[in-house]
């Protein structure tokens, strides 16, 4: 990872002046508390599946703050919620009961089209499986976010391409996605997350089908960002060994926090459990 | 994006939820387009085909709309050459009959409301003799209007033949009998001709006689006619001869909207009239009743092109599903996901279309100039008629797009519903 760094040394320096103007934009519109360390507070959220006459009760209660600045990791066995959580985070599923607020704003409380546009301006998004639109090159795809935002393609494909550069991919920015290998992939998909300079970042395991060594230097990759940049990242993970980059680490069973710690012995422990 | 933090700005006090809403303005037209073009690209074959359908349909339908108005055309226009639609045929039917186009009714006609002018021509037997020589003939006493109205042509000097003058037109077939087999030599020679006038074309006879040795001056010779006539200006025999009772006229209608007011108040003078508009009206209604069974066609033809259309976007729709996922959760709004399904089909039909309606238009270009190359060496004069009118090439633009929308409307509908979570969940 330092040889990337080194390489692109330059590009960093104007990636880095563009993320700290990052959520300049939302200054205007949002509640936007620079004071305010919390960057996401969970309140009371609860989410229940009608399965035919069955209510299955994913989420029972859930309450959790994301300081500005952490890498939280959110484990647990399958079924316990954590990708529920995440989606409802991201605003893509909406809570039976309780509420999300980010950057204070309560984001189920508006409508489809500006959860949206927050979305797209506001946090990046990386999944478990890279998705494309096949018929677009990597720089396009990569600057995809930018094209949703209602900007020119000279624009974001400039932008996408530094991007990628930052990520050391920009010698594949003219491939199609799909030749790439799995852990290129989700180099470009981060790269794509990073694009519209977010303050914070979702990522739903995203290592999950990448061999250990690309798993290895995703992570490393994202936690550079964090770290420089101050990008706050909530990241869904089943991999115990991946705790090690996680300031604080809440681990779910049952669709209930049972353990939030930010005291490393305590994230050394869970690792133990999981 | 200044402008848009400066509107966030601006519009930070009148809430949030009416600032941000403004300024998400989504996905370009522009983009939306450039994917729409970079899908059918990565999708060639299927591409081909679908607008291939497309084509076809339409190619079919501007082919035989062209021909079908080119024909309708082609007919009006053989049928109006000498006959045109603005002019009623009068005539006074049979001998019984208690008009005549003489001065007296010839005035009424001339005084109806959107009559512009008339003219009139007798029919009568007679002679032409130059020298020894002697041949029977028709005589027509016709004044200048009803040559005009009736688009005769001749050889000869324009102007000449006028109701005041004593000069005549002769036929082709005269001018030969009288020896002038270069027809142009007979214009500007003497001929006498002796002309039987009877009760039936003057008024103020009591028996028959015949007018002789009539002098005149050949003025033009009509071409291509197999009747020995003579034309004589109607004033000159009315004058000399007492003919006053012209059989038949025509009258030119200046404004057609009145036109069946004129016919109705000349049919109501007694006269029998008659307009080749009957005989179009006759023609257009074919016509009108062909192009249906050719709309009925066209529609069939249309259903296949556009099931393949819509099995085109559907089986589109289901290779994408998780490209739509992918565009909901980074932030596209549901009209951004139907614009882009929806001009995607309208690309389709748009491109199709356009080929269709070249390849069609050219098509017919083709068959025409076979049939003229064809006609020629059948010795039958046929000219360029392939006509299609200024409204259908709106009508068929109106029908691309229309297709387009209305094709893509489901398939764009579906995508646009779908939720962003399920989209990235399918397999």
């Amino acid at each position: 990872m330092e040889q990337v760094a080194d390489e692109t040394s330059i590009n960093e320096k104007e990636i880095s002046e563009d993320l700290l103007k990052g959520g300049d934009k939302l200054k205007g519109s949002l509640k936007y508390l620079a004071n305010d360390s919390k960057i996401v507070r969970v309140k009371g959220v609860q989410k229940k599946f009608q399965l035919g006459a069955t209510t299955v009760h994913i989420l029972k209660g859930v309450d959790v703050d994301i300081e500005r600045g952490e890498f939280v990791m959110l484990m647990g066995p399958s079924g316990c919620g954590k990708s529920t959580l995440l989606h409802i985070i991201y605003g893509l599923e909406p809570p039976t009961e309780g509420n999300i607020f980010i950057e204070n704003e309560s984001i189920w409380d508006h409508s489809k089209n500006w959860r949206a546009f927050f979305r797209n301006q506001y946090i990046g998004f990386i999944p478990q499986q890279a998705f494309w639109l096949k018929s677009l090159t990597v720089v396009e795809n990569v600057a995809i976010s930018g094209f949703i935002g209602g900007r020119g393609y000279r624009e974001s494909v400039e932008r996408a391409y530094k991007t990628l550069e930052v990520v050391d991919m920009e010698k594949w920015a003219h491939y199609r996605p799909f030749d790439l290998s799995g852990g290129q992939q989700q180099k470009v998909a981060f790269a794509r997350s990073l694009l519209l300079n977010p303050k914070f970042i979702i990522a739903d395991e995203p290592t999950g089908n990448l061999d250990q060594k690309s798993g290895v230097q995703l992570m490393d990759l994202i936690k550079q960002f964090n770290e420089k940049f101050g990008i706050t990242v909530l990241m869904v993970t089943h991999n115990p060994d991946q705790v090690k980059y996680a300031t604080r680490v809440v681990k779910m069973v049952d669709g209930l926090i049972v353990n939030n710690t930010s005291e490393q012995k305590e994230i050394e422990s869970i690792k133990g459990d999981v | 994006m200044s402008d848009i933090f400066k509107k966030n700005e601006d519009r930070a006090k009148k809430g949030i939820k009416e600032s941000w809403k403004e300024t998400h303005s989504g996905i370009s037209t522009t983009m939306i387009l450039y994917i729409g073009i970079r899908n059918l690209k990565i999708s060639k074959t299927r591409s081909i085909l679908t607008i291939g359908g497309v084509a076809l349909g339409i190619g079919i339908i501007t082919f035989l709309l062209c021909m079908g108005f080119g024909i309708q055309k082609l007919i009006v226009n053989e049928v109006t050459k000498n006959n045109p639609r603005n002019v009623i045929d009068v005539s006074n039917g049979n001998l019984d009959n208690f008009v005549s186009l003489n001065d007296e009714f010839s005035g009424k006609i001339k005084a109806i409301d959107g009559v512009e002018s008339m003219g009139r021509r007798v029919n009568a037997g007679g002679k032409v003799t130059v020298g020894e020589f002697q041949t029977d003939v028709v005589i027509f006493g016709a004044d200048e209007n009803y040559l005009e109205l009736s688009k005769i042509s001749y050889r000869g000097e324009k102007g000449k033949y006028s109701d005041s003058e004593n000069r005549a037109i002769i036929s082709e077939r005269l001018a030969k009998l009288l020896g002038y087999e270069d027809i142009s030599l007979a214009i500007g020679q003497k001929i006498n001709y002796s002309i039987v006038v009877t009760k039936d074309i003057s008024s103020n006879i009591s028996e028959e006689r015949i007018a002789e040795n009539n002098e005149t001056e050949i003025v033009g010779v009509v071409e291509g006619e197999n009747n020995a006539f003579i034309y004589v200006p109607f004033e000159i025999i009315k004058n000399n001869f007492s003919i006053d009772l012209a059989q038949s006229g025509k009258v030119l209608v200046g404004n057609m909207e009145k036109f069946d007011n004129v016919k109705q108040q000349l049919d109501q003078l007694g006269f029998v009239t008659e307009s080749i508009n009957d005989l179009i009206k006759d023609i257009d209604s074919f016509f009108n009743t062909m192009r249906v069974a050719l709309v009925v066609f066209g529609v069939i033809i249309m259903s296949i092109s556009v099931m393949g259309m819509l099995n085109t976007l559907s089986v589109s729709l289901l290779q994408r599903t998780r490209e739509v996922g992918i565009l909901k959760a980074l932030g596209s709004k549901r009209a951004d996901i139907f614009k882009m399904f929806i001009l995607e089909s309208v690309i389709i039909s748009f491109i199709g279309g356009v080929l269709g309606f070249l390849g069609g238009y050219g098509f017919s270009f083709l068959v025409n100039e076979i049939l003229i190359v064809l006609g020629r060496k059948q010795n039958v004069s046929l000219s360029f008629f392939v006509y299609l009118p200024a409204y259908f090439i709106m009508a068929i633009s109106g029908f691309i797009i229309f297709l387009g929308l209305a094709t893509g409307f489901m398939p764009a509908f579906r995508a646009a519903k779908i939720h962003a979570l399920e989209a990235l969940r399918y397999e």
